[in-house]
C-alpha cells in the first residue's frame, strides 16, 4: 500500500511553511530587495520540496500482513521495517485542520521500548487510518487468543461522552491554584517598591492586589478553557472488548487506541476545584511511551466523581479504597519543615527590606508563618494508602489530589527509602515502581511518610503478592490453554 | 579443511538448536522428569553480603576530581575577592576531599545485598537509606561494567535492568570481577527460572 497521493502537497507545503517561518523571522525589517530574494528562495524550496515529496511518496510502501506491519521507506538511505502486531502499543491518529480539510490522517504507532514513536504514517486516507486501527486492533486480539473458542463480534460499547457542562468546567477546574496564593503573597510585598518606581498609576497596588489575583485568576480561566475546549471538544471514550478507544479534539482531532491488557496503573486526579464541585478525572499509563506523551493517557479529563471512579473499577477491578493515614508525627514533619521555609521567606524579603534601597513590605510575608501548620495538615490529610488483594492504592497531594491504583502484577521493584529526616521520626517511604513512565502523575506511585517497620512490612508484602498474583494469573493461562485443547482429544478418544 | 568444505556443502542447519529458555511447564508430563534438571533455586540463593572494602578508595579517588575542580574555582573567586586569598582553595579542596572519604566510608558500610529466592534484595545510602526488592521475574538483563578506575583496582559492577521507570538504579558495585560474574550467572538463572510473564 502506498501514502495517499494528497500527502505529496500537504508534505510539500507544511517543508514550505517551515522555511517561510524561519526566512520570516531572518529578514522582518530587512529592505524590499531582502524580501525578493526570500521570494525566491521559498519557490526554489518549493520545487525542491515537492520533487523530494513526490520520490518518498514513490519510495513508501506498507502493508499489514497477519503478523506484522511491514514498512519499507527512505529516499536516500532505505528502511525496512516489521512491527510485530502483537508487540503494538497504542495506534494514534491525529488530523490537524488542513488535514481533515484534504481528508487525510497521520497515524503513529507505539511500542512499548524505544523512546519516540516506533513507526509514522504521514498521511493516509481518514477511511484508511480506521481501518487500519481497528485492522490492528482486531489482529492482536486474535494473536491473544487460542484459536478453539469464536470470538463474539466485536461490539463497541460507549463509556463516556463529554458534555458541555464538563467541558466548560474543564476550563475552570484546569487553573492551577497555586498561581492565586503566589500573587496574593507575593503582590503585597513588593507593592511598595512597584509603587515607588513608577509612581502614580499603581497607588494602591497593596489594596488593589486581591483585585490584580482576580484578574489573573479569570485571565488564566479563560486561556485554560480555551485549551481544554480545544484539546478535549467532543471527547469520547468507548470500549471495543480489550481496548479503549478514545477521540477528541477540536481543531485537531486526535484518535487513539489504550489496549487494557497494556495498562500499567489508573490514576485519578482531582484538582483542589474539581474536588469542591465532586469531579475527578481519570487517566490510565501504559508501558514505555513517547517521553512527549508519557505513556499517561487521558481516559476520562472530568467527569463526576463516582462515575470516574466506577468506569475505573470497571478497567481495574479494585474496591472502594479505605485510606490508612500516615502516623501523626509524619505531620510534625510538615509542620517543621513548612514553617521553616516560611522562617527563611520572610527573613530573606525582610534582608532585601534592609540591605537595599528598594521599600519591601517585608512584614506581609508574615502571613506564611501560620499558614505554614495549615498546609501541613493539609498535605498530611490528603496522604493514604490501602492495600487491597490484588491492588495497592496510594493517594497523595493538596492541590491536585492523585490516587493511584496500582495492580500488584504490574509491580517492578519495591523499595523504601529513609532520608536522615524520615530517620529521626522513624518513618519510610514506599516507592511502588511500575513500567508506567508516570507523566501527569508526577512521579513513581508511592506512599509518603508511613511509619518505618510498616513500611518494610509492605515491601515484601507488596513483593510477595506479585509473585502470588503472578502465579494465579499463569495458572489462568495454563487452565485456559488446557480447555482450547481438550475438546478435539475428548471427541476422539 | 576437508570436514568443514564438507559441512559447507551439507546444510548448515542441520543440528538442532538447543533452545536457550525452554517455558517451564510447557509439556505437562515433562514435569517430574525435568524437575531433576530444572534449577535448583535454593542453590543459587546466598546470605546477605557485602561490597569488597577496596571500593572505598574507588569511591574516594572519583571524589578527587571533583574536589579539586571546586577548590580551583574557590581559588580563583578568593584571588578576585578582596577577602581572602587563593588559598582558601586548597583549604576548600582537603575539606571536600576529607567529607567524601567520610561519606565513602559510610556508604560502604551503608552496602548489603542478597540474592534470595524471589527476589534481589539490595540496602544502601547514607543519607536517604534505600532498600530496594528486584523480583526476578522483572529482571531484562543483567549487565556487568568495569570502569577505568575500577579496572586499575580489580572491581566490576552488575547491573540489573527492569522495565520500571527506575530500571538502571539497581547496580551493586563494589564485587570482585568473579564474584560479578558469578552474581551474574546466578541472576541468570534465577531469572530463567522465575520465567513467566512478559516483563512488563
Amino acid at each position: 500500500m502506498k501514502l495517499d497521493p494528497l500527502s505529496i502537497p500537504y508534505r510539500t507545503g507544511e517543508s514550505v511553511l517551515r522555511l517561510a517561518w524561519l526566512l520570516v523571522f531572518l529578514f522582518l525589517g530587512s529592505p524590499l530587495d531582502g524580501l525578493t530574494g526570500a521570494g525566491l528562495l521559498v519557490v526554489g524550496w518549493f520545487v525542491v520540496a515537492l520533487a523530494y515529496q513526490l520520490v518518498y511518496y514513490q519510495r513508501f510502501e506498507y502493508e499489514l500482513t497477519d503478523d506484522s506491519l511491514d514498512i519499507v521507506s527512505g529516499v536516500v538511505s532505505r528502511r525496512n521495517r516489521e512491527i510485530p502486531v502483537r508487540r503494538v502499543q497504542n495506534v494514534d491518529i491525529s488530523r490537524n485542520v488542513v488535514q481533515r480539510l484534504l481528508g487525510l490522517a497521520q497515524i503513529n504507532l507505539e511500542t512499548a521500548g524505544g523512546s519516540s514513536t516506533e513507526a509514522s504514517l504521514n498521511c493516509v486516507s481518514e477511511d484508511e487510518a480506521r481501518r487500519l486501527q481497528s485492522a490492528i486492533g482486531q489482529l492482536k486480539r486474535e494473536e491473544a487468543q487460542t484459536a478453539a473458542d469464536d470470538e463474539p463480534a466485536v461490539e463497541e460499547r460507549r463509556l463516556f461522552d463529554i458534555t458541555p457542562k464538563e467541558l466548560a468546567l474543564l476550563g475552570v477546574t484546569g487553573i492551577d491554584l497555586r498561581l492565586l496564593s503566589v500573587v496574593t503573597v507575593v503582590l503585597p510585598v513588593v507593592a511598595p517598591s512597584l509603587r515607588e518606581r513608577f509612581a502614580d498609576p499603581l497607588v494602591g497596588l497593596a489594596v488593589t492586589a486581591p483585585l490584580a489575583a482576580v484578574v489573573i485568576v479569570a485571565v488564566a480561566a479563560v486561556i485554560s478553557g480555551v485549551l481544554a475546549v480545544t484539546n478535549y471538544y467532543g471527547f469520547r471514550l468507548s470500549r471495543r472488548s480489550e481496548e479503549l478507544q478514545y477521540e477528541r479534539g477540536l481543531l485537531q482531532r486526535f484518535s487513539g487506541t489504550i489496549p487494557l491488557e497494556k495498562v500499567q496503573t489508573l490514576a485519578v486526579s482531582e484538582s483542589f476545584i474539581a474536588r469542591q464541585l465532586g469531579y475527578a478525572s481519570l487517566a490510565v499509563e501504559t508501558a514505555g511511551y513517547g517521553p512527549d506523551d508519557a505513556g499517561s493517557q487521558s481516559a476520562v479529563p472530568l467527569a463526576d466523581r463516582d462515575r470516574v471512579l466506577s468506569l475505573a473499577a470497571s478497567v481495574e477491578a479494585f474496591d472502594d479504597p479505605d485510606f490508612r493515614r500516615p502516623p501523626r508525627r509524619a505531620r510534625q514533619r510538615y509542620v517543621g519543615r513548612y514553617g521553616a521555609v516560611a522562617a527563611v521567606a520572610v527573613g530573606a524579603v525582610f534582608a532585601a527590606d534592609r540591605l537595599t534601597t528598594l521599600p519591601v513590605a517585608w512584614y506581609w510575608a508574615g502571613v506564611l508563618l501560620p499558614v505554614a501548620p495549615v498546609a501541613a495538615h493539609l498535605k498530611w490529610v490528603n496522604l493514604g494508602y490501602d492495600v487491597q488483594p490484588e491492588y495497592v492504592v496510594l493517594r497523595e497531594g493538596f492541590w491536585t489530589r492523585t490516587t493511584t491504583v496500582v495492580p500488584y502484577y504490574r509491580v517492578q521493584t519495591v523499595l523504601n527509602s529513609r532520608t536522615v529526616f524520615q530517620r529521626r521520626r522513624r518513618l519510610a517511604t514506599l516507592v511502588v515502581d511500575t513500567a508506567g513512565s508516570s507523566g501527569l502523575t508526577g512521579g513513581q506511585p508511592r506512599a509518603l511518610d508511613i511509619d518505618a517497620d510498616r513500611a518494610a512490612e509492605l515491601r515484601e508484602a507488596v513483593a510477595n503478592r506479585l509473585q502470588e498474583s503472578l502465579n494465579r494469573r499463569q495458572e489462568k493461562r495454563r487452565r485456559e490453554r488446557l480447555r482450547s485443547i481438550e475438546p478435539p482429544t475428548a471427541g476422539t478418544t | 579443511m576437508d570436514a568443514n568444505t564438507e559441512r559447507g556443502d551439507g546444510e548448515p542447519f542441520d543440528e538442532p538448536l538447543t533452545p536457550a529458555v525452554r517455558p517451564v511447564g510447557a509439556e505437562e508430563n515433562a514435569d517430574g522428569a525435568a524437575a531433576g534438571e530444572t534449577i535448583q533455586v535454593e542453590e543459587l540463593t546466598g546470605s546477605r553480603r557485602t561490597l569488597d572494602p577496596t571500593i572505598q578508595r574507588v569511591w574516594v579517588l572519583q571524589a578527587a576530581v571533583p574536589s579539586l575542580v571546586l577548590g580551583g574555582i574557590a581559588g580563583a573567586a578568593f584571588a578576585f575577592l578582596p577577602i581572602g586569598d587563593a588559598w582558601v582553595g586548597t583549604v576548600v579542596a582537603t575539606v571536600v576531599f576529607a567529607l567524601a572519604a567520610v561519606l565513602a566510608m559510610l556508604r560502604y558500610r551503608s552496602w548489603a545485598y542478597e540474592v534470595r529466592g524471589d527476589s534481589l534484595y539490595l540496602e544502601r545510602g547514607v543519607i536517604t537509606d534505600v532498600t530496594t526488592v528486584v523480583p526476578y521475574v522483572r529482571i531484562q538483563h543483567v549487565d556487568a561494567s568495569r570502569g577505568p578506575i575500577e579496572r586499575a583496582f580489580g572491581l566490576a559492577t552488575t547491573v540489573v535492568y527492569t522495565a520500571g521507570s527506575r530500571g538502571a538504579d539497581v547496580s551493586i558495585p563494589g564485587l570482585s570481577p568473579e564474584r560479578a560474574e558469578d552474581l551474574q550467572a546466578r541472576l541468570k538463572q534465577l531469572t530463567i527460572a522465575a520465567e513467566g510473564e512478559d516483563a512488563v
